[in-house]
């Protein structure tokens, strides 16, 4: 196990084309920070409910692009494909990318319920990635549920490249998703841009 | 997904002996997925009996029956577990885990297995022996989607077979001819285990463009995840930690779904 996961580090390393500085002691506490500002954000923004819906959208998009490298995590996610893909396929891939993950989110957080974030350690992780871990904690008696945040910062900001919920990394499930969808659309990535456009349109009719 | 038993009868073998048969000719060049007609072919079998027969009865079981009595519930299948978990912790050399293991049963004897008293200070953790097979080595070989039980592979079908052998409250309940105890408790783990993955189920299949490949990953990590003892960060009790990131707004509770 051990193996695959650090192989993966350093596959998503690569594929992010980011050569992560060596992390200093201070660097674990400042993407602590980072995590926890990331959060109360989140929070404030999901409890506006007096503004459109199209707004909230649009703040959230927003709070999103600053919290995550959106480029990075899309380029890692379509894996191989990436450089079989024309570059106005990668750019439009990368636009869907991005409209698909707001969705999606955007959706899970209309089901906010008080639930509260603890922001537990932050640690240098593989490939001099870090680590921050937390947990959601929930009402009636339910177990918090694990929550690790991995994060580069390469170019001097701090940006989120996957979430890792309960051991489950959403980048690696999404990347084998993505590989699945192109594979059964015979190679192409075409059939993974048609199948974006459609989730993602399901999305936000909901 | 969900972790039924099967009947004392293995479905493992003839079934990997089918997915052999079938598999061969297929082009997927997922290494790890070598059966995957047959496998989404399962899949969507057990997607039917779901929506038709199980989601609805643990939809209803969530929603109507009060959350002390599912509490309850949720305890006592816990106890029952605690040998098949004990002989696990043990065949994995987990001596501390054996002992909060023990620790926990003797203290939740106390209530008959229905509250978890002990939980404060040694909290559940579970344990089966697919997860045994791979502390010992074992890989997991090709997924399978195995007939009303879900995600599987080899590795994790035989522990399934196994921690229903190594059950002494499976063999007393046989012995006596306690068929409710054995129908009873299957039926409640199939249940409970089920409205456990209810929204992670609803939101993958809602959000993901391929609900097959999802689900096949996730269980992947999720095993990996239990495997390795769910060790990638600490508690916040390891840490000292009290304190917990307060939000500034408390958004009104949504409905309960």
């Amino acid at each position: 196990m051990i193996d695959r996961r650090s192989l993966l580090m350093s596959a998503t390393a690569l594929a992010l084309g980011v050569i992560p500085r060596t992390a200093g002691a201070a660097e674990p506490e400042s993407a602590k920070t980072f995590i926890n500002s990331l959060a109360n954000d989140a929070i404030l923004l999901m409890a506006r409910k007096d503004l459109p819906a199209p707004e909230r959208t649009q703040r959230f998009r927003e709070l999103f692009k600053r919290g995550f490298d959106v480029a990075a995590i899309g380029r890692f996610v379509l894996g191989r494909y990436w450089r079989d893909a024309t570059e106005a396929e990668q750019a439009e891939y990368l636009r869907l990318f991005e409209d698909l993950i707001v969705a999606t989110y955007a959706g899970r957080f209309s089901e906010y319920s008080g639930e509260t974030l603890t922001v537990l350690e932050g640690r240098p992780d593989e490939d001099r990635f870090l680590l921050v871990t937390s947990q959601i904690n929930r009402s009636g008696g339910n177990p918090p549920i694990r929550i690790d945040w991995r994060i580069a910062d390469g170019q001097g900001t701090p940006k989120i490249v996957d979430v890792v919920v309960e051991g489950v990394s959403m980048s690696v499930t999404q990347r084998s998703e993505f590989a699945s969808v192109i594979q059964r659309g015979g190679g192409k990535i075409q059939g993974l841009i048609v199948a974006l456009r459609d989730k993602t349109k399901s999305l936000q009719t909901r | 997904m969900v972790r039924a038993r099967p009947s004392v009868s293995s479905l493992a073998a003839p079934l990997i002996a089918a997915a052999i048969l079938s598999g061969c000719a297929s082009m997927n060049d997922d290494a790890r997925d070598p059966f995957e007609p047959l496998n989404r072919h399962i899949f969507a079998v057990n997607q039917a009996v779901d929506v038709v027969i199980l989601r609805p009865i643990a939809v209803t079981y969530r929603d109507l029956v009060p959350d002390p009595i599912k509490t309850a519930v949720n305890n006592f299948l816990n106890y029952l577990k605690s040998p098949v978990i004990l002989a696990n912790d043990v065949m994995q050399g987990e001596w501390k885990r054996a002992g909060e293991t023990v620790e926990r049963f003797a203290y939740n004897s106390l209530t008959l297995g229905l509250a978890d008293i002990a939980a404060p200070r040694v909290p559940f953790h579970d344990e089966d022996f697919g997860q045994t097979l791979a502390v010992w080595g074992a890989n997991d070989g090709p997924y399978l989607v195995l007939p009303l039980i879900g995600p599987s592979n080899p590795r994790d079908a035989i522990g399934l077979v196994v921690d229903w052998f190594i059950d002494p409250v499976y063999w007393a309940a046989r012995a006596n001819q306690w068929d409710g105890l054995t129908y009873g408790r299957t039926a409640a783990r199939v249940v409970t285990a089920r409205v456990d993955t209810i929204k992670v189920t609803d939101d993958l299949e809602r959000t993901s463009l391929d609900y097959y490949a999802a689900i096949r990953d996730v269980y992947r990590q999720r095993r990996n995840d239990e495997i390795r003892n769910r060790a990638t960060g600490p508690t916040p009790r390891a840490l000292g930690i009290e304190a917990t990131f307060a939000f500034k707004e408390q958004a009104p509770p949504a409905a309960n779904n």
